[in-house]
């Protein structure tokens, strides 16, 4: 049976890796497949484009932040379609349902998710296309398709001397049936994955001539500052902009929801009225607390309530009843701030009942939404398109600054570029949450008997529904938006996963152990908070890993020691911490002064183990070296993992040595790089990366590389000080 | 009042307030969108381009102070369409990740270049120290200046 091209989609995706294609939700406009004889055109399928002058389009649904994305993804279509990948011209996906990521059935790029959800759907979709055009020259030669090879683009005839270019065959390919399940390579004929390969996207940015958000231009654009509140939940009063809409270049100044907007034909100039401006804010419901205060109330609500259960196993009661000893510690962790180099930044163009915007943004169709919201029309009277993204790191999964320049753009009819001040991005960013940890561990003959976790903090999916909801929700009017934010996901019932945002990477404790409760008190201060770089992990990582170091030491067990013992069902854990100790010289003498700290964590299906050597010198900690060992199942290309390793290295690093953002009066003290500082090269530890061999399908690097750097660092703190710290960031 | 500078070899001529950061004029009023706005603080070098050579903050540096003279940004950094040998070595070690800082870590380290032929790995670090990436390409950074700077030495 020949099935059509949107069928071939829905089915054979769907089969081999769970992309539910069949969500067509409404909506949002699907892609159009088939053979465009205007243009010459061939569009197999929602990723590729193929055209007679032998261009090859690759849509990438995954947008690139850094993580290489760009390179990744096009390799894996490359390698089915048989082109070299820098044959194949990437271009960013418009929000369109057959480009959401599978697991969350929104278009967002997050989780270190792209590339073990796209390993399947990318590689089939250019298998198919493959054959297609393999069987198509077939028929132009007469020839069995079988006796057919290619090679970089082209379908060699049998006879060893005739060839065709995929372009001259893509009218052709175009009506041949769509293979139902592509054969794959097997792994032996992979050209390009698993090789070291130059990033597709270098050129453009060591020339100037990536277009990031922030470079976005259209004719006639002015420029759009927002004052927001100083307080998280201040809202504006009043304003005096008298003095400002004379000043020169001003166009307009109005409130919208966050704040006050000025409109000018210049940036500076806009920036320069901002300055004049009066603002009265209306602070009856704005926050009021300290940082301090935020521990209290985790405290409080933690003395109050033991937790939900996530995970239990023996009896801990019993075991810390009848314990020899019983450590019991808490680690505190702060909000902190994402920081991307780019700061937030959208433009947008409203014109006939529709609105235009231009984004680096992790979740296009969230940025419709938000657009949506915050104007007058409906999604589908909104287009987003994304761009290159100077860092996501999550701060661009939430999309506020789209339904700023939305209200701006709605507003004054013309194309608008709104950006924000590195001072505005870090005191209105949406935080990674201040955590509380409270372990306990039962000790009994000179053993662990039982570990203990309770987890105090906030969900982000709290926070995120309010985005989130009306994407999954397209059917929903408009005014059900912030109902079905508040209600949440999970109300709808629909195969929405349970947030695990406060408890992963806690509740998989991997180490074996008799007795074992893992709770999370759920209670959140109310200040605004999303997904930030490993999200949970990095601060259970830090519990975690910091705990079983603790209780090594309490024992007079060697750190690597007592967590090899308690692997022994975990072969990739292990192996891991085994090649990082070994990479890490762990146990070899050390200058004085020095240390070394180990830790081992697994988040988003990677292994990660890290030894960090360190000193305190001159009353700063230096970092000397890290080395790490991963373990990321197939590797799609090994530089890009290491590249990843080394970001999350440095990224843990900066949360570790300088990470804190700081609330006083409900309002965020800190501003800019000099009291929100970020790792710079002078700062940066040698390190090596190793990666270990693996079958195992491919799971994501963006993240996994950042958890435990921190608690190895203090780790190797405590060799050295004999002083255990519980706060972070680590002081020396 | 009109004011003249030099941007890539070419005379501009712009009338706009004295006090305008030069980063907001080479971006917006130039159109040469590869110099990056990070803090407009002078703290992270996203915004680094040459005065006269030299690499200054364009983000705090008021276009008055720059009046006639001459200012090269990552679009002038290598003439007609070739590469700057660390614009290469950029591609071949495959810096960029996210790749917002790489302007401004391009233009550090030309001038470098320009004025130590060989430097060390401190003396890199140390003249890169100004460069924030939040990326963490800093491994490759310095490979990817030690290649060029042993290109020199070779040759
Ligand atoms: S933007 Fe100029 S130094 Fe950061
Ligand atoms: S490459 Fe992203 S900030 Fe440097």
């Amino acid at each position: 049976m020949e099935m059509n091209r949107r069928d071939f989609l829905k089915t054979s995706i769907t089969g081999s890796g769970g992309l539910l294609l069949a969500l067509s939700l409404p909506g949002c406009a699907s892609v159009e497949t088939g053979y465009n004889a205007d243009q010459q055109s061939w569009v197999p399928n929602a990723w590729l484009e193929l055209t007679a002058d032998d261009d090859i389009f690759f849509t990438l649904a995954r947008v690139e932040m850094g993580q290489g994305t760009y390179t990744g993804l096009t390799t894996l279509i490359a390698e089915e379609l048989d082109v070299p990948p820098n044959r194949i011209q990437p271009r960013f996906a418009p929000a369109a349902p057959e480009y959401r990521n599978p697991l969350y059935k929104l278009q967002l790029t997050g989780g270190s998710t792209s590339l073990s959800t796209s390993w399947e759907p990318l590689r089939v979709a250019g298998a198919s296309a493959h054959r297609m055009l393999v069987s198509a020259a077939a028929k132009v030669w007469k020839v069995e398709s079988s006796q057919c090879r290619t090679r970089e683009g082209r379908v060699l005839h049998p006879n060893g001397q005739d060839s065709l270019a995929y372009g001259q065959l893509v009218a052709l390919a175009a009506v041949e049936p769509v293979p139902s399940a592509p054969t794959l390579k097997t792994p032996d004929q992979w050209q390009y994955i698993g090789q070291p390969m130059q990033r597709l996207d270098a050129h453009a940015k060591v020339t100037g001539t990536a277009e990031y958000g922030i470079d976005v231009e259209l004719p006639g654009m002015v420029y759009a500052v927002v004052t927001r509140p100083p307080r998280v939940g201040g809202r504006v009063k009043s304003f005096d902009a008298n003095g400002v809409r004379t000043m020169p270049g001003v166009i307009e100044v109005f409130e919208i929801d966050r704040g006050v907007a000025i409109v000018a034909d210049k940036y500076w100039r806009a920036r320069k009225a901002q300055q004049a401006l009066t603002v009265v804010w209306d602070d009856s419901d704005a926050l009021t607390l300290s940082s301090a205060d935020v521990m209290t109330h985790y405290r409080t609500a933690a003395d109050a309530d033991g937790g939900e259960s996530e995970r239990s196993q023996g009896d801990m009661a019993m075991a810390l009843a009848t314990a020899d000893d019983v450590l019991n510690v808490s680690y505190e962790q702060p909000f902190l701030a994402h920081a991307t180099l780019e700061p937030m930044n959208a433009t947008a163009h409203y014109t006939d009942g529709h609105i235009d915007v231009w984004a680096p943004t992790q979740a296009p169709d969230l940025g419709c939404i938000a657009a949506a919201r915050a104007t007058d029309l409906s999604p589908d009277e909104v287009t987003v398109h994304t761009t290159f993204i100077g860092g996501g790191f999550g701060r661009r999964l939430t999309q506020d600054y789209i339904g700023e320049v939305a209200a701006v753009a709605y507003r004054v009819k013309r194309p608008v570029k709104l950006l924000w001040s590195r001072e505005e991005d870090t005191r209105h960013d949406w935080y990674r949450p201040a955590m509380l940890h409270r372990l306990q561990a039962s000790l009994k003959d000179g053993d662990m008997t039982g570990w203990q976790h309770q987890i105090v903090g906030p969900q982000i999916l709290d926070w995120y529904v309010r985005d989130a909801a009306p994407a999954q929700y397209p059917w929903a009017p408009k005014f059900l938006y912030n109902t079905l934010g508040s209600v949440g996901l999970m109300a709808e019932g629909i195969a929405t996963p349970k947030d695990m945002s406060a408890i992963e990477g806690a509740v998989d404790y991997p180490y074996g152990v008799d007795n074992l409760s893992i709770r999370h008190t759920h209670t959140d201060a109310g200040i605004p908070v999303t997904w930030w770089r490993s999200v949970g992990h990095s601060h259970n990582g830090f519990a975690v890993e910091t705990f079983m170091d603790e209780i090594a030491h309490k024992l007079g067990q060697d750190p690597l020691a007592f967590r090899r013992q308690r692997l022994e069902r975990e072969p990739r854990h292990l192996a891991v911490l085994e090649r990082a100790a070994e990479l890490g010289d762990w146990g070899r003498p050390l200058p004085a002064g020095r240390a070394r700290g180990i830790a081992l964590h697994r988040s988003f299906g990677t292994y990660v183990a890290q030894v960090v050597e360190a000193s305190i010198r001159a009353g700063e900690i230096h970092v000397h070296r890290v080395a790490c060992a991963v373990d990321c199942g197939q590797v799609v290309n090994p530089e890009i993992v290491r590249d990843q390793m080394e970001s999350g290295i440095l990224f843990g690093l900066t949360a570790a040595l300088y990470g804190q953002i700081t609330f006083e009066n409900g309002a965020v003290q800190e501003s800019n790089f000099h009291d929100y500082r970020l790792l710079r090269v002078n700062a940066k530890p040698e390190m090596v990366v190793e990666i270990i061999d693996s079958a195992a399908p491919p799971s994501g690097v963006g993240e996994p590389g950042l958890p435990p750097v921190i608690p190895a660092l203090g780790n190797a703190l405590f060799a050295l000080t004999g002083e255990r710290q519980r706060q972070l960031p680590l002081r020396a | 009042m009109p004011l003249t500078l030099t941007v890539n070899g070419q005379k501009r001529t712009f009338d706009i307030e004295d006090d305008t950061p030069l980063l907001w004029v080479i971006r917006d009023e130039l159109g040469l969108k590869g110099t990056k706005f990070g803090c407009g603080a002078g703290l992270c070098g996203a915004c680094t381009v040459h005065l006269n050579g030299a690499p200054v903050r364009s983000c705090s540096t008021p276009i008055r102070l720059v009046a006639d003279q001459s200012i090269t940004t990552i679009e002038g950094l290598a003439p007609n369409g070739t590469l700057h040998a660390l614009q290469q070595a950029w591609i071949d070690h495959n810096v960029p990740q996210c790749g917002y800082c790489q302007s401004g870590q391009l233009m550090t380290a030309s001038h470098l270049l320009a004025t130590n032929a060989s430097p060390t790995e401190a003396d890199i670090v140390a003249a890169m120290s100004g460069n924030i990436c939040r990326c963490g390409t800093y491994s490759k950074i310095i490979a990817a200046v030690q290649s060029v700077a042993g290109q020199k030495e070779e040759a």
